[in-house]
């Protein structure tokens, strides 16, 4: 195994990359998803936790007002305030009585009713927690803490837009991970490269792990973008990076399985129409969350897709979800022999001339 | 050390084989090809050509035998051996979306040549100028002659060529021709894949005969032709209007009767007739090379 050709094969593809619509469409593909379920689910271009508060008009609260990274609502009534809860349209409410107030400025412990939508994120819940405890004492010149009092309003469970996170997410990861290293496999067994490939001093290996980093990166970069567009990153980004390098690394791996396998383009696209919900019906269990979670645990796109959910949307941290990374990473591990042994095959299966029928498009690249 | 690991042989196939299935594709396949010579192969589609070559190139491993190049064992020494062969494919199978430049930059990368000179080698193959162009937008004969100047990026030692000069024109394919000839004259020993029996006999030190997995014959083409073809003398005479042609076999009895051909009136031309190459092939597989 030589790092160099390695490299060599890979910067081949990266130079051919921008040419091919597939990569492009890797690329484009997070931003796209993430905007029409943005779109459609509603929070597009207002990812900021919203916060309503009521308050007396006696006294001055507008500290209230310019909360960091909050969107800070006015509410006239604590009726429309557990209106605007229930329907979802506020994370969360507090209501400033003139007793909170007085308590705070006689540096008494004071109480805070916070109440939240339950259908709020763990994120947005955190950072107004955060971000008003913050503004309690600085309106209190740093005095004592305050006690809050959490009560959940309406149903609990997440908004559809985030439930939706580990489909946009596999989306992206798979379309990069999986498809452009296959599709690239496949073109380049159409155009019989590949057998220029293995008479040359690079291994069947070298070529896979150059395609499969190909579609590594393309999907590390494609599920990071995504989590950014989504500010889900969680409270523990490392987590959720990890989360998403697992994913890449699985993706590449099937994509390298099933471009070894399908011997033309057609016959790529059907399976992968087909196939492609073995990789996405784990997602499942996030949008509909009463579903038993063993269906899911069943897929092995699960042990990324669990973590990077936990940590990004019910702020859970690496210790909460180790198990599902380490299931994950050695489910990447056992696919490694499996993918080097693709890779001898399909080089036996090309010598044998059982593979490899050029499509129509690179007939048509030489002209008479 | 035996004559056969002798530093001149650079390629030695012994008794190799290979089957698809049930079906017997190469069987006891042997021979060596000297550094410098020029092997011809020759045999109809399907004889088994193909996978003997896909065997010693490294991309089948044989069932039986053994194949050593350059004094390294295939397959178990594959990547030392590919990093000295080059090889061209029937099959054109250029990456279309770079430029021809790019193609050779990109194979010499691989093999790990240092600076490797893309613009001479597409001079010597007849492509000065066009380095710059994509690949996509050449004709079949172009794409044929990067494919020859693809398989010599690294100055290979065991040059393979599959048809080399299918679908070029004339003009192209003698420059084809005048490459492969320098190649074997710088020391690299060649194996010749063809349908052309013209070009394997001026091309080739020695042709094999294949069919149907075996090697029917191995010589020369001049002993071949000498020791299977039919020699035979062909004369022509004017009978009225009409030209009358008389052929006689070169045999024990071609004397007598040549003396009585020659005092007959009429007489036009006289001409030694020499087998061709086909001719033997037709003798040894009984069926033509199509």
């Amino acid at each position: 195994m030589s790092a160099t050709r390695v490299w060599r094969l890979l910067a081949k593809d990266l130079r051919l990359g921008p040419r091919s619509p597939l990569v492009l469409w890797a690329l484009v593909l997070p931003v796209a998803l993430t905007l029409l379920l943005k779109g459609v689910f509603g929070g597009l271009l207002d990812p900021k936790p919203r916060l309503g508060f009521v308050h007396q008009p006696s006294y001055e609260v507008t500290r209230f007002d310019g909360l960091d990274g909050i969107e800070v609502t006015r509410v006239g009534t604590e009726d429309e305030l557990m209106r605007l809860l229930r329907d979802g349209r506020l994370d969360a409410g507090v209501v400033v009585s003139e007793e909170f107030l007085r308590q705070l400025q006689a540096g008494e412990q004071p109480r805070l009713d916070l109440r939240i939508s339950g259908a709020s994120a763990g994120q947005n819940r955190g950072i107004i927690i955060a971000g008003l405890l913050g503004a309690v004492r600085e309106l209190a010149g740093g005095g004592p803490d305050v006690e809050v009092d959490v009560v959940t309003i309406g149903e609990a469970g997440l908004p559809i837009d985030v439930r939706l996170l580990p489909l946009v997410v596999i989306m992206a990861v798979a379309i990069a991970g999986a498809m452009v290293p296959a599709s690239s496999l496949v073109e380049e067994k159409e155009r019989r490269t590949l057998q220029a490939l293995f008479v040359s001093p690079a291994s069947p290996a070298e070529v896979f792990l150059a395609k499969g980093l190909l579609g590594g990166l393309l999907a590390m970069a494609a599920g990071l973008v995504t989590l950014a567009l989504n500010d889900a990153f969680g409270t523990q980004p490392a987590a959720t990076v990890l989360g998403v390098a697992i994913g890449a690394v699985m993706m590449a791996e099937i994509g390298l399985l099933l471009g070894a396998w399908a011997p033309d383009t057609n016959t790529l696209f059907a399976a992968w129409k087909g196939g492609a919900l073995l990789l996405l019906f784990p997602v499942v269990v996030f949008i509909w969350p009463d579903l038993p979670t063993w269906i899911a645990r069943l897929g092995p796109t699960y042990y990324f897709l669990r973590p990077i959910y936990a940590v990004s949307v019910e702020q859970a941290n690496l210790a909460d979800v180790w198990l599902d990374l380490a299931v994950g990473v050695l489910i990447c591990v056992a696919l490694v022999p499996a993918v080097l042994a693709a890779g001898r095959w399909l080089e036996r299966r090309l010598a044998e001339g059982r593979m490899g029928k050029p499509s129509a498009k690179s007939e048509a690249a030489a002209p008479a | 050390m035996t004559a056969d690991d002798a530093p001149d042989v650079a390629l030695r196939a012994e008794a190799i084989g290979y089957s698809y299935g049930d079906r017997v594709a190469a069987e006891d396949v042997t021979f060596d090809i000297a550094s410098g010579e020029i092997l011809g192969f020759l045999g109809p589609n399907g004889a088994g050509k193909s996978t003997t070559m896909k065997m010693l190139t490294g991309q089948l491993v044989p069932r039986t035998g053994v194949i050593d190049i350059l004094g390294m064992r295939m397959p178990k020494q594959r990547e030392e051996i590919q990093a000295r062969i080059g090889v061209c494919f029937e099959e054109k199978n250029l990456y279309p979306s770079l430029t021809a430049r790019e193609n050779l930059k990109f194979f010499a990368q691989l093999f790990g040549v240092e600076g490797f000179g893309a613009d001479a080698l597409l001079e010597r193959v007849g492509l000065k100028g066009r380095g710059g162009e994509r690949v996509s937008g050449f004709s079949k004969g172009m794409q044929q002659r990067l494919m020859v100047g693809r398989a010599l990026v690294n100055r290979p030692d065991v040059l393979f060529l599959d048809e080399p000069t299918d679908g070029l024109d004339p003009v192209s394919a003698r420059a084809v021709r005048a490459i492969i000839k320098e190649e074997a004259e710088r020391g690299a020993a060649v194996l010749l894949t063809t349908h052309d029996m013209h070009e394997a006999d001026a091309l080739s030190d020695r042709v094999a005969f294949i069919n149907d997995g075996r090697i029917l014959a191995l010589d020369s083409p001049e002993s071949l032709k000498l020791r299977h073809g039919r020699r035979a003398v062909k004369l022509r005479f004017r009978n009225g209007d009409a030209v009358e042609e008389e052929v006689v076999a070169l045999d024990a009895a071609a004397g007598e009767q040549l003396r009585s051909l020659v005092s007959r009136d009429g007489l036009l031309t006289i001409h030694t007739e020499e087998a061709t190459l086909e001719d033997v092939f037709v003798e040894f597989a009984g069926r033509r090379l199509e």
